[in-house]
């Protein structure tokens, strides 16, 4: 069998899940092909040949000669695919300047044979609704929590085109599924969750010792959907409660001047810090000396950081997002607190400070135990054979 | 002597024109008789009263040329030495050398008695004149001190490097300028001067009989407008079943907006518009019950000053220099910061205020800005600062 798995760019090291997704069905014998917007990208990753679109913004001159080569390519190499894609987008009512853009834009799609084109993104598959069905394949879609939960917001019906056409969808949570469903997908069993999963033989845990001043970690991106100013609010409350803490937030983005303001604001100066990104080694060593781990996001498709913390046995408080609440059992391997009230999380973090050892320790071990069984890699390899079949 | 001298001025904001404060403060202190010389990037023709002097660039390459070529030729037949020994300060500290001696030979030749520059990230490029006999005055607004050092290092230790040797300061309230001492700021030379609008008229009562409250807010989308705690706060006014509208204008496109907006339900009772023109947005506030502030930070609101002028309720959060415009309860309301529940509860309050209780409220709105937020008394306290940093070598 032969798959293209279609990404803005080559996975990144932490990004596991296609790194993982990948491997496995290599391993199954399948071949996988990539096909990435990013026009610098290399030409092998992971055994797989890559396959890059090519560059149409920016310098005038070359946007002229890589338009020019796309047109070669149509003509020589692409003729019949091409004319079947540009009547298809005729059909779909697409205006005939952007029919001609998106058929020359996705000339480095259309020329390998595939059983099946998967869309690692729900973004991805914008303007390349009838490529599946010009070459043959069969088209899928992954959705991982912005593409539904967020950009549809200022793109209504956005993926319109695209439910009519996709023969599976690939979700990492119920509530995902509940947002295409609102979107207007109807075909309930083209859809198939699959949820995310981690390394269980790294992400160990150790026997848990008590730290003389309580330990918070979050992993997150500095971007407002991870709830990081709200989880500053509720801090500030279990501050003025007497309760002293280090708080360790790991991760960079856009959003650091403004929680940088918020800790100033609330006077967290000295029990704050910042880590930046890091590799999964020194994120490890951060998660074995917290005691809890927060994930107070507004939305979020799954979260593999906090399968990470539930797997090293770590108390996890997170929020209702989407998928937080089916990675986490409230109350069994972790706490659920509605989001975007930071009251609330105050209050829950001063229960779960307050539960005895006994109690701290079965909710640890229940979490290890769940992760261990239901979130390994080799469980979500042989889910996504299955997908394909 | 020097009270007598007309003033000459360079407003230094990297752009021409600039921000409505800044365009007021031109014609301002031309109309008193300075004369203003105005540097930078011009952005579009404008023509002033008065005897304004604009000396900016545009992007256009052949007239970048023409100005580095006129202004080297004046300054080496007339003041040779001057100019060399800019050139070596140049040579030293500029990174790209021929766009500086574009920038700062117009300077080094018109010889302003003040270099006011307006906003304080850009006070290296800058405190050069200081050893030319330019006095340099530097404005403390809003974001570049509050919160620009925090994230950025180098910024911050820019500061601790050169404002104590600034000549005078300008602090948009008090509460900024006890920030910029925090950097080293000589407390002496930090003059208060607030924000101040031209005369205006109040607006003409509002139809009542509507039992929907309409709450307007106005600013562009940062965070630093803590847009997100008001509508927290409209989700509670929604729980409590209360009637109400909210339009933020110039929050079109926010995606955490709009995402609040959907996550809390309040489609029909939560408004974005694009940004609108000054006419424009008069309008919005006349047809408004109440402005809110949201804010996590300001130096000193220009939008509350507007709407108080309008005799308009304003709440506004406790931050920056707000609590020096606003009385609670007096001229208008003081919410803490950060505080949703808070904010709904005095939303709540004012919809069930007497009529004459707000019409109190709106009459002292109109005086605070009669009395402090005068444009003639902001020239006039920016040219006693000028006066007072011209007069230290006397």
């Amino acid at each position: 069998m032969k798959i293209g798995l279609v990404l803005p760019s080559l996975p990144g090291y932490s990004e596991t899940f296609f790194r993982n997704k990948i491997l496995g069905l290599q391993q199954n014998g399948i071949e996988v092909i990539l096909f990435v917007n990013d026009h610098k990208a290399e030409g092998y990753f992971l055994n797989c040949r890559v396959i890059k679109a090519p560059k149409l913004g920016g310098n005038k001159m070359k946007v002229m000669v890589n338009t020019a080569l796309q047109l070669l390519k149509m003509v020589v190499i692409n003729p019949n695919k091409s004319w079947k894609y540009y009547l298809l987008n005729k059909k779909d009512k697409i205006d005939t300047a952007q029919n001609i853009k998106q058929v020359l834009a996705n000339q480095f799609v259309l020329s390998e044979k595939l059983d099946w084109l998967h869309f690692g993104f729900g973004t991805m598959v914008l303007g390349r609704e009838n490529i599946a069905q010009v070459i043959g394949a069969k088209m899928a879609v992954s959705f991982r929590g912005f593409d539904i939960g967020i950009y549809p917001l200022k793109h209504p019906n956005c993926y319109k085109e695209m439910f009519r056409k996709v023969d599976k969808i690939h979700v990492i949570s119920d509530d995902l599924a509940n947002l295409l469903y609102k979107q207007g997908f109807t075909q309930r069993d083209k859809i198939t969750k699959i949820t995310p999963a981690i390394d269980t033989h790294f992400f160990l845990s150790k026997a848990q010792k008590e730290n003389s001043i309580l330990q918070l970690t979050t992993i997150a991106r500095l971007h407002w959907k991870k709830g990081l100013e709200a989880t500053l609010e509720s801090l500030f409350l279990l501050k003025n409660k007497g309760i002293n803490f280090r708080y360790t937030i790991i991760g960079e983005g856009d959003e650091k001047e403004r929680l940088l303001f918020a800790i100033k604001q609330l006077g967290l100066t000295e029990m704050v810090i910042f880590t930046g990104k890091l590799s999964p080694e020194k994120v490890k060593e951060q998660l074995e000396a917290t005691d809890i781990y927060l994930q107070y996001s507004l939305q979020e498709g799954f979260c593999n950081a906090v399968l990470e913390a539930q797997a090293m046995g770590l108390l996890c408080v997170v929020s209702d997002a989407e998928g937080l609440s089916e990675n986490i059992l409230n109350g069994i391997t972790g706490f659920v607190v509605p989001k975007q009230q930071p009251k609330r999380l105050y209050e829950k973090l001063h229960e779960v400070i307050n539960l005895s050892q006994s109690q701290k320790e079965e909710i640890r071990q229940k979490a290890i135990s769940r992760v261990q069984q239901e979130f390994t890699i080799e469980k979500q390899q042989q889910e996504f054979l299955a997908f394909y079949e | 002597m020097i009270l007598n001298k007309k003033l000459k001025i360079a407003l230094y904001s990297g752009e021409i024109p600039s921000t409505t404060f800044i365009e007021r403060l031109v014609s301002g202190l031309s109309e008193k008789g300075c004369t203003i010389l105005l540097f930078g990037y011009v952005t579009k023709k404008i023509k002033y009263k008065g005897n304004v002097i604009i000396r900016g660039y545009a992007e256009n390459r052949f007239y970048k040329m023409y100005l580095l070529l006129r202004y080297t030729v004046l300054l080496f037949l007339f003041r040779n030495a001057e100019k060399k020994k800019l050139d070596v300060y140049i040579a030293k500290e500029a990174k790209k050398k021929a766009f500086a001696k574009m920038k700062f030979y117009p300077v080094l030749w018109h010889k302003p008695d003040v270099f006011h520059l307006q906003w304080a990230k850009s006070i290296e490029d800058w405190a050069w004149v200081q050893d030319f006999g330019i006095k340099l005055v530097v404005s403390l607004r809003g974001t570049h001190i509050t919160t620009t050092p925090l994230s950025d290092v180098r910024v911050a230790n820019r500061y601790l490097k050169f404002f104590p040797k600034v000549d005078g300061f300008h602090a948009v309230s008090k509460a900024m300028a006890v920030e910029a001492q925090k950097f080293g700021a000589d407390s002496n030379k930090i003059k208060v001067v607030y924000s101040g609008l031209p005369k205006g008229t109040m607006a003409s009562e509002k139809r009542k009989g509507k039992e929907v409250l309409k709450i307007i807010s106005i600013g562009r989308n940062h965070w630093i407008k803590g847009y997100s705690y008001a509508l927290e706060c409209c989700k509670i006014l929604k729980e409590n079943q209360f009637e109400f509208e909210y339009t933020i204008i110039g929050a079109l496109g926010a995606e955490e907006l709009e995402f609040s907006r959907e996550s809390f339900g309040l489609k029909e009772k939560v408004f974005f518009t694009g940004n609108k023109s000054f006419l424009e947005v008069q309008k919005y506030i006349t047809n408004a019950d109440v402005l809110l502030l949201p804010s996590v930070e300001e130096g000193i609101a220009n939008t509350v000053l507007e709407a108080m002028q309008l005799g308009k309720i304003v709440i506004a959060t406790d931050c920056g220099g707000m609590t020096e415009v606003i009385e609670n309860e007096k001229n208008g309301f003081i919410v803490p910061v950060r505080n949703p529940q808070k904010m709904a509860e005095t939303i709540i309050k004012i919809a069930s205020l007497e009529g004459s209780v707000k019409q109190r409220i709106a009459r002292e709105a109109i005086l605070t800005i009669q009395h402090n937020h005068d444009e003639e008394k902001m020239i006039a306290d920016m040219m006693a600062l000028y006066r007072q940093v011209l007069n230290k070598n006397e």
